[in-house]
């Protein structure tokens, strides 16, 4: 009887180990399409780059870091400080040995979720088993050169006196102006669009800040533009700017008060980033994008570039803002392609559009 | 062969052996102690925090440095409280040192007088010692800096004796001595009481109905049953007394923010670093006694419910790599607590084996046994030291001296702040600084919705959290409403938000450690008005400042001025064959 305790309990130990252990190890299933992209992107996600290599075909003709770097990301570009979160694969075509599967990933970024789609193809290999045909990229390969720069720069000169407060600049702030606004509601919640003028001949520093007012005189909701505006604004320069207000209906809103300010801060034109080929189009699931290529002429490398599109109806109105980080650097020289959504039902009335690039440098933080 | 019942030799008639245990304890943990290393471990400065609040508005447990204004209610005082009050004399980190130091003293007393209700006084001594090298006390002493669960844990074990003696004689001084000390080590840690006690005291309950049918009868089944309901009733009224202002701010706050993730809960085999870290290095040499606590657990039906009771713990003590926590516990509680402490009980249950096989292994191989076993015990200890040296909780120490400095001068503490990359010296920062956080290195505390929405815990790490950096940026976002104008950056990976969402690099301190973000128009902090009930009335805070030091005075008065009188037994030998002078010598007849 007391032997038969022990027994029990080692044996009860076992199983409740074996009953932990086992379900954790989901088994990988390469043999559909939709099984090695899920597998292939499970391994990306236990950052086990070599293991998901395996899953590529050698007919790719793909080396082992360029399938890393087009995953995880090169010269500091938003990639490089992702975490892929989840991963789910759609079959869209099959045809015998051969398969399209769209995958949606979610990434986790150093600012803020970053949704991503990828339409894969794969082949079957003998043994049945599914593998991915990494798409060759030609990375372009420029020529040594030389980029000269002429562009303006604006620095501040601080007083000295041990009297200022820290921070405190005693200079006039740039005359900055709320040129356009527009109070939209979308997706449950309030949104204010419009721009803003630095009509200053100093650079500025500058941010908004809404204020929604109720029919009885109650705060509804105090935000600010946070990242949908570009906070260094040069002379003469023109931002858009966004303000979203979560849980509040237009109809309660009874007034708007917007608090732009301005700041007087060092600044330069560099880098110079081009939007080319901007155009909008609908995606194969029938929603709206627009789409474009980013060039940086400057000869300094952009590590993360941030959208920020303005949308205008026939009488010049701003309709719409949408924006969104892009998680390539831009190389000089390189055109890197960039799109962000429009809402469906914004876009039949978009008469014209405006694209400004906000950038990242890690050797820059604040420019 | 084992015995469970012996005497143990005169010899210590000399120094009492609680001495020699003390002695012990201190050559091994005061060099340690003294080099300050508790102070460094995870939860050091948390607790040094809580402290130098107490320490200067001790009838006031709302603290504004951390999320605007949290409740110190919501964690219970009575370690923080004598921290505080020895910082006053030998300053913070010393005082932490001191209460950590008084703990560690306590264990191997707590484990000697637990362990004699199982097994005969030599095996109990033997446990005792062993107790001093957990590698288990080690990572919650220097890793995890879970001063609180180890202070209730010392408590309890000093306290289930008396509840024994209660519960199987009826003692009265028994009575109060058990519930005093159950109640100083509720008011240490109550969460550590709540789930520990079930563990420890339900095989007590078990053994004192099997004993009540040995020696002679000292009480029937039906006393034994009623003294224990009296005991458990008197000890949760107790814990709702003097702890009452935490169950109020529960009431008004009840606990409703998204469980975070921690590596206790990992399956240890699948995630091996894991698994060495929470069950390997704390058990360390007790792994190989594990055969012999089933077998002889199994076997003898005094040490029966002891071995149920370890079987259960050490399980939970495995986190995720079995499912019985979750079972258990529930998945809500399951995702709430932290396992390591439940290895630590594991270790302590399994001593009084421990002991056991000691005492043979000694008695079979003298010298050779004393030497591998003082051995495995001084590898499980150093062991512990060497795998926190070889995976140091902060890989590459930084200078917050210039952060401190900043924030302490030119009024800049009318603004609050957070710091990125910190980690654990976020703490450090708040005690040493007079500004107010939005952030906080204690997860339970948080009010502020934009940090109880997702499952991360501080700010400061919140890239390693999965809805991290979501709480990052709904607290940028609404940095003018908290007066957040400063932030200071150790981790790059945060610089691109704050460039985007409008902060600008101001200062770089400790050679470009850390760099000073701030946001130009952000107005001066205001007070954040929290929610109904959050803040604790003046009654509370007298209450708070007082009731929990009682139960110190109460269990301390009784301790000092009913002293336990030890059973000393020491076997004679027969016929007597002493050298002993003749006022010493034992007389001895031979019945006839």
């Amino acid at each position: 009887m007391n032997r038969i305790l022990a027994i029990v309990m080692i044996a009860l130990t076992a199983v409740l180990i074996a009953a932990g252990t086992a379900p954790s190890k989901s088994k990988e299933r390469t043999s559909s399409p939709e099984g090695a992209v899920q597998a292939f992107y499970d391994r990306v996600k236990a950052d086990d780059y070599r293991g998901a290599y395996e899953l590529i075909a050698p007919s790719s003709n793909v080396d082992f870091s360029t399938m890393y770097h087009d995953i995880a990301g090169r010269d500091g570009s938003l990639k490089t400080l992702s975490q892929l979160r989840d991963a789910e694969p759609r079959l869209l075509a099959h045809n015998g040995n051969e398969a399209l599967v769209r995958a949606s990933l979610m990434w986790a970024t150093a600012v803020g979720d970053l949704h991503e789609s990828r339409d894969l193809k794969l082949v079957s290999s003998d043994n049945g088993s599914w593998q991915i045909l990494w798409p060759k990229h030609h990375e372009p390969n420029l020529p040594p050169q030389v980029i000269s720069e002429n562009y303006l720069r604006w620095d501040v000169i601080h007083s000295d006196s041990e009297d200022n407060e820290w921070g405190a600049q005693n200079a006039e702030s740039p005359h900055v102006r709320i040129t356009s606004m527009n109070a939209v509601e979308r997706e449950g919640k309030v949104i204010i669009l419009g721009e803003l003028v630095n009509e200053d001949t100093v650079p500025g520093y500058v941010d908004i800040q809404g204020i929604l007012l109720g029919k009885d005189g109650e705060q509804l909701g105090e935000e600010t533009s946070f990242d949908k505006i570009s906070h260094v604004l040069l002379p003469k320069e023109i931002t858009p700017f966004r303000i979203d207000f979560d849980g509040v209906h237009i109809n309660q809103v009874k007034k708007v008060t917007l608090n732009p300010t301005s700041v007087l801060v060092p600044a330069s034109a560099d880098p110079v980033i081009g939007v080319l080929h901007q155009q909008l189009e609908k995606t194969d699931t029938g929603h709206t994008v627009l789409k474009g290529e980013l060039m940086n002429q400057s000869g300094q490398l952009v590590n993360i570039p941030q959208v920020l599109a303005t949308y205008y109806d026939n009488s010049g109105h701003v309709i719409w803002i949408s924006d969104g980080y892009v998680d390539q650097a831009l190389r000089p020289q390189v055109p890197v392609p960039f799109a962000v959504s429009v809402n469906d039902d914004i876009a039949p009335n978009v008469h014209s559009y405006r694209v400004v690039v906000n950038h990242f440098s890690m050797d820059r933080p604040s420019a | 062969m084992f015995y469970s019942s012996s005497t143990f030799p005169a010899s210590t008639k000399r120094i009492p052996i609680f001495g020699w245990l003390l002695l012990l304890a201190l050559a091994v943990h005061a060099p340690l102690l003294l080099f300050q290393l508790p102070a460094g471990s995870f939860d050091g400065n948390t607790h040094m925090f809580f402290a130098d609040h107490y320490a200067h508005h001790w009838f006031n447990p709302w603290n504004e440095k951390w999320f605007a204004g949290f409740s110190q209610t919501s964690y219970p005082p009575l370690i923080h409280q004598l921290i505080a009050l020895f910082s006053h004399i030998v300053g913070l980190t010393m005082a932490y040192t001191i209460v950590q130091a008084l703990v560690i003293l306590l264990l191997p007393i707590g484990v000697y007088r637990y362990a004699r209700l199982w097994v005969n006084e030599r095996a109990s001594l033997y446990a005792a010692i062993g107790s001093i090298f957990l590698g288990s006390l080690v990572m919650m002493v220097y890793q995890a800096g879970q001063i609180n669960t180890t202070f209730a844990s010392v408590m309890l074990l000093n306290s289930l004796p008396f509840f024994y003696l209660w519960i199987r004689e009826g003692r009265m001084l028994a009575f109060w001595k058990g519930l005093a000390i159950f109640l100083v080590g509720c008011a240490g840690h109550h969460v550590s009481m709540i789930f520990g006690t079930p563990f420890f005291a339900i095989p007590v309950i078990c053994l004192a109905f099997i004993d009540h049918r040995d020696d002679r009868a000292d009480a029937t089944m039906r006393q034994v049953a009623t003294r224990t309901i009296i005991f458990s009733v008197l000890a949760i009224i107790g814990v709702l007394v003097v702890l009452a202002p935490y169950w109020v701010q529960l009431y008004h706050n009840p606990i409703k923010q998204a469980p975070i993730y921690h590596e206790s809960r990992a399956n240890y085999i699948l995630e091996p670093v894991q698994g060495m870290n929470y069950f390997i290095i704390p058990t360390a040499a007790l792994i190989l006694a594990i055969p012999f606590i089933f077998w002889r657990g199994a076997t003898d039906k005094r040490l029966r419910p002891l071995f149920i009771g370890w079987w259960f713990v050490a399980m939970i003590g495995l986190g995720g790599t079995t499912p019985l926590p979750k079972l258990v516990f529930g998945t809500r509680i399951w995702e709430v607590l932290t396992y390591e402490r439940f290895t630590y009980w594991a270790t302590l249950m399994a001593l009084p084996f421990a002991g056991l096989i000691a005492e043979w292994l000694i008695d079979r191989f003298r010298g050779k046994a004393v030497a591998g076993l003082a051995l495995a015990a001084v590898l499980s200890g150093s062991g512990a030291l060497a795998w926190l040296h070889a995976h140091p909780i902060q890989s590459s120490p930084f200078s917050i001296d210039d952060v401190v400095s900043f924030l302490n001068r030119d009024d800049h503490a009318r603004y609050r702040y957070i710091t990125l990359g910190f980690g654990m010296q976020l703490a450090r920062v708040s005690v040493l600084a007079n500004a107010s956080s939005v952030d906080g290195d204690y997860n339970a505390g948080r009010l502020l919705p934009e940090l109880m929405a997702g499952g991360s815990a501080q700010l400061t790490n919140a890239k390693y959290f999965h809805h991290g950096m979501e709480a990052l940026r709904s607290m940028l976002q609404h940095a003018d409403h908290y007066g957040l104008k400063y932030i200071f950056v150790r981790d790059p990976y945060y610089e691109p938000l704050l460039a985007f969402a409008g902060w600008r690099q101001a200062e770089v301190y400790d050679n470009g450690n850390v760099t000073l973000w701030s946001k130009d128009d952000v107005p001066p902090a205001h007070r954040i008005t929290p929610p109904p009930g959050a803040v604790p009335t003046p009654l509370e805070g007298l209450l708070w400042g007082t009731l929990p030091m009682c139960t110190v005075v109460f269990a301390l008065t009784l301790l000092i001025a009913f002293p336990e009188r030890r059973r000393l037994a020491e076997t004679i030998d027969f016929p007597a064959t002493t050298d002993a002078p003749e006022e010493d010598a034992v007389v001895l007849r031979e019945a006839k």
